[in-house]
């Protein structure tokens, strides 16, 4: 049946190559979106996990992943770092961080707005490629710092314009800088003034882009202290019982200063809720071409049946049963659907090649399961489609059949 | 003394009726038939009275709507379309006037199709039937490759592969030059002498007739 099946394909060279080529952009288009929507969301997702902190402090009914501006006032940062549980101060230490997107590299990107001080938490053990950290011995965090009031609050306007030229200062990763061909000493105009980048970093941090938090708050909110969220680290746990110790602490946190309190590590899964409307239009999408690229198969086999009518009428009067035919159906599609998927899974890592040289910020993870599922939907899909052209070749009438021109 | 057992067909009051547009036209009325083994029987008879409706009645490969049909000492013609599949592949050869074969395989790979289809091992039985009917050297040629006395042969050749009960052959030198309906006619008579192969054959060529242990005329539906 195998050699029969296999003399069919090779008969037709054209309509099978076209076949599997069907197939194999179905399968692709799944691959390909599956591991973009994927890979994009994991890889922002992993960068957040770099983080030293355990928490992940946003004002109430905010999102996590779309949140930016001033959200928080200074006073809730001594608010944090004071509070206890169990008569017990938790917190080491509180990262405030201003949020802000700029264009770089051909895109938004997500401008982290830092102190100086805190960038050890997000840099851990990636090294600085090239150039330095910006605010240079927090010349400029030290000079408001010096100036502001017991609020905190400073006149912005005693700041001269070559104190703020001077602190306009940009890091970026190695990512962005290799698709904007940015090196340090780079201009960028953000905020109708010219940042200069100092630095570049491994890939991998929070943010493509950082800057002090200070320059942002100076030329945002005229130097008001505030920021967009806060990452928290927590003090070591004392007891040994309690391994929910984090939740704990996020959920008496959140109580205490009333707001949203996040645990890090449940980012990657608050982003997946956050875009599930874009997965179920991916999922969409993707069932769409896969049904349409099935449909095609249906089609195949349905005019492969028409086209050996006589030739199913041969094979019945040398005593093929129904069963025969059927299987014979299947297997000349799983044959197609088969090579259709070890072509679209090709075609798929030749797309994330070809993504990722053409557009390097973009990640395109082929994870296996992903292969797995390819193939399964190949495989399943194309015997499902051949079995109404298997169930009209097996019911042919061998007299008529054998008539047939 | 003929036996029971010396009969491979026994076909009793087999009748046929074609119906279009609910319109029933006869065409088998009340058939009769036995065949001995190793006979060699031809039908001869007009377009129309029904030679080929009978042997496909008897090939299974149409239903009779009445009358029985005994193949080897079994009632065939109540089988299910499994039941006839089966018997179609271990009992039955066919030979058509188009030889019908399957233009995607070999020569050798047509005759070793019918084996596979009944499960068998080839061990070279279809090089051996190739050998008997001069196409060894083509078997590694697709059929549109062979002239048609070639086919036929192949055809041949892939009816008797399995050793079937009863070889039915309908006007398989229809589509052939009096040399090569000759020839084909001598390979067909060679095999029933030599291996016994019981043979039905349909023909309207007066010519061959003589070749035959018996010739049955059929007229409007019925033996002459």
């Amino acid at each position: 049946m195998l050699l029969l099946a296999i003399a069919h394909l090779r008969h037709r060279k054209l309509r099978t190559t076209l076949s599997i080529l069907a197939v194999g952009i179905g399968i692709a288009m799944l691959i390909v979106m599956l591991g973009l929507s994927h890979g994009m969301l994991n890889e922002v997702a992993d960068r957040m996990q770099s983080v030293d902190a355990e928490l992940i402090v946003l004002p109430e009914n905010e999102n996590v992943i779309f949140t930016a501006g001033a959200a928080f006032s200074g006073k809730y940062a001594p608010l944090i770092d004071a509070f206890e549980m169990d008569g017990r101060r938790v917190v080491k230490r509180t990262i405030g961080v201003m949020v802000d997107t700029l264009h770089m590299g051909g895109q938004q990107q997500r401008l982290f707005g830092v102190d100086r001080d805190d960038m050890n938490a997000f840099l851990g053990r990636r090294k600085i490629i090239e150039g330095r950290l910006f605010d240079a011995d927090r010349k400029f965090g030290n000079l408001l710092d010096s100036m502001r009031n017991e609020n905190g609050y400073y006149d912005p306007t005693r700041i001269t314009e070559s104190q703020e030229a001077s602190a306009c200062e940009l890091v970026i990763d190695t990512r962005l800088a290799r698709v904007g061909k940015y090196s340090v000493g780079d201009q960028i105009t953000f905020l109708g003034r010219s940042f200069k980048i100092v630095g570049i970093v491994q890939s991998g941090v929070a943010g493509r882009v950082f800057c002090p938090i200070q320059v942002l708050q100076h030329f945002k909110n005229a130097g008001v202290p505030w920021v967009s969220l806060f990452f928290v680290q927590l003090r070591p746990q004392q007891e040994t019982a309690a391994s929910n110790y984090d939740e704990r602490v996020a959920d008496a946190l959140s109580a205490h200063i009333k707001a949203k309190v996040e645990l890090k590590t449940a980012y990657r899964q608050l982003m997946y809720e956050s875009f599930s409307q874009v997965y179920i239009y991916i999922n969409a999408a993707s069932g769409v071409a896969l049904v349409v690229c099935f449909l095609f198969i249906l089609l195949t086999m349905y005019t492969m049946v028409l086209e050996r009518t006589r030739e199913i009428g041969i094979l019945k009067s040398l005593g093929a049963g129904r069963m025969y035919l059927l299987r014979m159906s299947v297997i000349e599609a799983v044959i197609i659907c088969t090579c259709g998927t070890i072509v679209g899974i090709g075609l798929a890592f030749g797309a994330k090649y070809g993504l990722e040289s053409a557009k390097p910020l973009l990640t395109m993870t082929i994870e296996p399961k992903f292969v797995a599922i390819a193939l399964a939907i190949g495989v399943v899909g194309g015997s499902l489609s051949a079995i109404y052209p298997g169930y009209r070749a097996a019911n042919l009438d061998p007299v008529a059949a054998l008539g047939f021109d | 003394m003929t036996t029971i057992s010396d009969h491979i067909l026994k076909v009793r009051d087999v009748h046929y009726a074609y119906h279009t547009a609910g319109v029933a036209t006869p065409v088998l009325h009340g058939i009769d038939l036995e065949l001995r083994r190793g006979e060699f029987v031809i039908i001869m008879g007009p377009s129309g009275c029904g030679k080929t409706t009978l042997l496909n009645i008897i090939g299974l490969m149409m239903p009779a709507r009445s009358g029985t049909v005994e193949l080897d000492g079994a009632e065939v013609s109540s089988l299910d379309d499994a039941g006839r599949a089966s018997v179609r592949r271990n009992k039955l050869g066919f030979v058509f006037q188009r030889f019908n074969l399957l233009p995607v395989l070999t020569v050798e790979q047509n005759v070793s199709l019918a084996l596979r289809l009944r499960g068998d091992q080839l061990d070279g039985q279809a090089i051996r039937i190739l050998e008997r009917v001069g196409l060894a050297d083509k078997r590694h040629s697709k059929p549109n490759a062979l002239s048609v006395g070639e086919q036929q042969r192949a055809a041949i050749a892939r009816a008797v592969v399995r050793r079937p009960a009863l070889l039915l052959a309908d006007e398989p030198t229809g589509s052939l030059d009096s040399r090569n309906a000759q020839s084909v006619l001598d390979l067909l008579r060679e095999l029933n002498a030599s291996d016994g192969v019981t043979t039905l054959m349909i023909t309207h060529n007066e010519h061959l007739a003589d070749r035959a242990d018996r010739v049955l005329f059929m007229h409007d539906g019925r033996f002459a």
